[in-house]
């Protein structure tokens, strides 16, 4: 269930809270349903801006209205205590299939991959299961949205940017349309331990390369005439133009008004992808990116967006033992925006750890939480609404024992817009059923 | 049979190959990103890397060392001669002629031990029959795999290396300590006692595999795959029984009588009757609860135990009876949801076993997660509060009792082989790498000599410097 908490289960998180920290409450009335929040106390790492220590964050009706060293409590608020805790902003994966998958090795539970090449108007929160088992689980360590999209072909889909909560998936969107999935390209058997790996169709060497390449070319062309002949109808010119569902999904990427995202792990598919983005002046990012680390500076001088991941993958055979781990702190010490990507649906809530493993090999911690906070939000547009804890923004707040990032920490408070969500799942289900497994007898008796 | 690991033709190909390779690869770093990906074996950079001879005497200093065993010492050394640790404490002195590993800062951990390994491998399972208990891994496992390398910069010392999960039973194992860079013969773990891979469920079924136009092979379901195992080890017995008749028609020869004729030689049941005589080990692929309580009855009515459950996925549901049949368990950190039999794989099954007397392991399975068992060990602290301690002893001391090298290794103790990883911060936090790893005392990973990514750019400037262009 991602939808959003029920009274019975406010109760029970509420009960779990010490009383006097519940404020407001008198004895024997019900509890009411509130909408406010009051963090005190706290750490708070608002990533845009200083740390704050003892500070309050206040939560009124899904949005925070007050991060401060020390703010009043509205009436009616229920008041957490958060001494020795830290605050975040929630967590943001840039690459998931989130909603679209379920038992990976069940077809029936399966909506990642569309038949056909060119699906640019398959639109991933189309087939969002809001209530897939695995969207709980995906919260439990502090990931509160996520880009989730299909993959294959040369263009996926398009790709959607969501909250983790909600009954509909209109409810959890926050972009239907963030981005397009353009896989470039690639030779056969060149990344990922020689077994191939993702990014593109693989080819069997550079004329199927150049074929691939060439065919995205020709449907962008024809999308780009395709959103022109619309401008000039619209602007009152003679003439029609059959209606085409593609071409009309297409229009916002050709006019470099959304978001394209190349997925490209090779140098060479790099370099390809970013000259594909200027010969049709795209908004492009890279995404999977191991090699990137070859071209930081002509990514930072250039301002293209960098989605590395997943970090669990191993380098090339060719390549240096800890590529993987090391790509993102090269490319964030030379100034590339970085956001992460875990790729899957089962272990998103891996993104933290993945994310942690990469510092040790030179990513700054506080250039490692811009990277699922404030610099996704601002890749895929709504850098004004989510990302960071400011006043204004929307309530995606989690209050942490320690670094999230470290394993040995744990989420204790978890909101997203503004809404407590417990954190139960899968996991904690069985493992509170299985926990209480009485002792077997030794010889049980047949009746 | 006492004795079946032999040396395979494969394996000594595989000898030569790395001679070749290292003077092919003798300029490999130097070509970097740009030099071909091969089969995933050899590669560039690691393979022309020379491991300094081992010290007679060794000492790490000033280190923080998580023992595993009798928890933590604070600027701790530890002195290692002939390849054993000689001693560990505060306040040694190194002794005179040692080679000091200062540890400042540092934290020391024994080597992690990989309880599952398919790494380095031409061939993962023989699937033309579900019983293959004659085939041994060893035949396919090469030393030249590029993974060996990078999983000694992860921390790894030493693995159990075995065959795939199609089948019930599906060959016999080896132990291996990471001797990246020495000839084959020599990366086996000699005091190991040998073990063998079982496989439950559907994997084995084939679930997964089934193809169109594929024959389906037997077993198709969990209870076929009891059955073959309790054909198997019928056969087993009778034959053991046979041995046992000769052995002792034998010792009773009196002079003058003829010879008795001995059984003829069943090389697929020569391992099982070593199960049934406690002489190797049992490591099961399994998931569900069901097929786990199916091969501990199994076993329990044959008379052998079973050295480790590997995957152990529902392990939790039923860790009394895992704990009473005194076998160990080795699973995920976090795998799920891959397949149905992992739907109800829970991240706190690791925890919740150790908490119900399981000894438990954490094991990769894969080339990938082999690198970072130090962060999935983290992760039973994450999920279910397991302690420092246990979650450590889940990648080494733990993991060495279901191999039966505890004795050898898997702690930081007096007498123990000197496999040792050293980190540069808390091996469960962010801030940690490995800085060096050493096995039997001898450095056989070193950050400060690696074909690191940051080597790799430090040598592409000099190029570029010196006006060659370079790749990039």
């Amino acid at each position: 269930m991602a939808h959003s908490m029920n009274r019975a289960m406010f109760t029970a998180l509420v009960t779990l809270l010490p009383a006097t920290l519940v404020a407001q409450s008198t004895p024997n009335a019900p509890k009411p349903l509130t909408d406010s929040y009051v963090i005190r106390n706290a750490t708070v790492v608002p990533v845009v801006g200083p740390r704050i220590d003892k500070g309050t964050v206040v939560i009124v009706g899904g949005k925070i209205t007050a991060v401060s060293a020390s703010a009043p409590t509205p009436a009616g608020a229920t008041v957490i205590d958060g001494t020795g805790l830290f605050i975040y902003p929630g967590f943001i994966d840039s690459g998931t299939k989130l909603g679209l998958s379920e038992i990976e090795s069940v077809p029936g539970g399966e909506d990642k991959v569309e038949i056909g090449q060119f699906n640019p108007h398959d639109v991933a929160l189309t087939a969002v299961n809001s209530h897939s088992e695995l969207i709980p689980v995906a919260r439990y360590n502090g990931i509160t949205s996520v880009i989730t999209a299909p993959e294959g072909g040369l263009i996926s889909g398009t790709a959607s940017l969501m909250d983790l909560t909600g009954w509909t998936g209109d409810q959890m969107s926050i972009k239907t349309r963030a981005a397009l999935v353009v896989n470039y390209p690639r030779v056969a058997g060149g990344r990922r331990g020689g077994g191939g790996g993702r990014g593109g169709p693989a080819a069997d060497g550079g004329d199927a390369v150049n074929q691939g390449v060439t065919q995205l070319r020709d449907y962008f062309t024809n999308a780009k005439s395709y959103a022109d002949i619309k401008a000039k109808l619209a602007a009152g010119g003679a003439g029609k133009q059959k209606i085409d569902q593609a071409m009309e999904a297409m229009i916002p990427f050709v006019r470099g008004e959304l978001p394209v995202i190349f997925d490209a792990e090779s140098a060479a598919q790099i370099r390809g992808a970013l000259a594909f983005g200027d010969e049709f002046k795209l908004k492009i990012v890279i995404r999977g990116a191991a090699e990137a680390w070859q071209l930081a500076d002509t990514l930072a001088a250039r301002k293209v967006p960098v989605i590395v991941g997943p970090t669990y993958a191993e380098p090339s055979a060719s390549s240096a033992y800890d590529e993987i781990y090391a790509n993102p702190g090269v490319l964030a010490r030379a100034g590339v925006q970085i956001a992460f990507q875990t790729t899957g649906a089962s272990n998103v809530r891996d993104l933290p750890f993945e994310v942690g493993i990469t510092e040790a090999f030179g990513l700054d911690a506080d250039k490692a939480l811009e990277a699922i906070t404030i610099n996704p939000a601002r890749i895929w547009g709504v850098g004004d609404k989510y990302g960071s804890i400011e006043v204004g923004k929307v309530a995606n707040v989690f209050v942490s024992t320690g670094d999230p990032l470290d394993p040995r920490s744990h989420v204790k408070y978890l909101f997203i817009r503004g809404e407590l969500i417990p954190l139960v799942d899968r996991h904690t289900k069985l493992y509170e059923e299985f926990k209480a497994r009485p002792k077997p007898t030794p010889a049980v008796k047949k009746p | 049979m006492k004795n079946t690991t032999r040396t395979s033709p494969a394996m000594i190909g595989a000898r030569t190959m790395l001679l070749a390779s290292a003077l092919a690869a003798s300029t490999a770093f130097a070509q970097g990103a740009a030099a071909p990906a091969t089969d995933g074996f050899g590669g560039a950079g690691a393979l022309n890397m020379p491991i300094p001879p081992a010290a007679k005497l060794v000492a790490i200093t000033h280190a923080t060392i998580l023992t595993a065993s009798h928890g933590t010492i604070l600027d701790g050394t530890i002195i290692i001669r002939d390849g054993k640790i000689a001693q560990v404490g505060t306040k040694l002195a190194a002794p005179a002629g040692a080679q000091v590993i200062d540890a400042t800062g540092k934290f020391v951990t024994p080597g992690i031990i990989d309880a599952h390994s398919h790494s380095s491998l031409q061939g993962v399972n023989e699937s033309s029959s579900s019983i293959t208990s004659q085939v041994n891994i060893g035949d396919a496992f090469r030393e030249d795999g590029l993974t060996l390398y990078r999983q000694l910069a992860g921390g790894v010392t030493a693995a159990n290396v075995l065959h795939g999960s199609a089948n019930t039973i599906g060959g016999q194992n080896l132990t291996v300590k990471m001797r990246f860079g020495l000839p084959v013969d020599s990366m086996k773990f000699d005091k190991a006692p040998p073990g063998i891979k079982f496989a439950l469920g559907e994997n084995v079924r084939q679930t997964n595999g089934a193809q169109p136009g594929r024959t389906p092979r037997y077993p198709r379901t969990r209870m076929g795959v009891e059955e073959l195992l309790r054909d198997a080890f019928t056969r087993a017995q009778e034959y053991q029984a046979e041995w046992k008749e000769y052995d002792k028609a034998k010792a009773a020869l009196k002079k003058g009588q003829a010879e008795p004729i001995p059984p003829r030689r069943d090389i697929q049941l020569d391992p099982l009757v070593e199960i049934l005589e406690g002489k190797r080990l049992v490591h099961a692929h399994s998931y569900r609860s069901d097929e786990i309580l199916m091969l501990l009855k199994v076993a329990k009515d044959f008379g052998f135990r079973v050295a480790s459950l590997q995957h152990v996925l529902e392990g939790y549901k039923i860790a009394d009876e895992i704990a009473a049949a005194n076998t160990g368990a080795s699973t995920f950190a976090d795998e799920w949801a891959y397949k149905l039999e992992a739907w109800d794989a829970i991240a706190f099954n690791a925890s919740l076993m150790a908490e119900r007397g399981v000894k438990v392991s954490i094991n990769s399975d894969s080339d990938e997660r082999a690198r970072r068992l130090y962060q999935d060990a983290a992760k039973a602290m994450h999920y279910g509060n397991t302690s420092e301690e246990e979650a450590l002893k889940m990648i080494t001391l733990n993991a060495a009792w279901q191999l039966g090298v505890d004795k050898y290794t898997g702690s930081i103790d007096v007498g123990k082989d000197a496999d040792i990883a050293i980190f540069t911060a808390h091996p469960f936090s962010p801030a940690a790498r490995v800085d060096m790893t050493l096995i039997d005392g001898r450095v056989y990973f070193d950050r400060k000599t690696s074909p690191s990514l940051e080597a790799l750019l430090q040598a592409t400037k000099k190029t570029r410097a010196m006006g060659d262009g370079g790749n990039f």
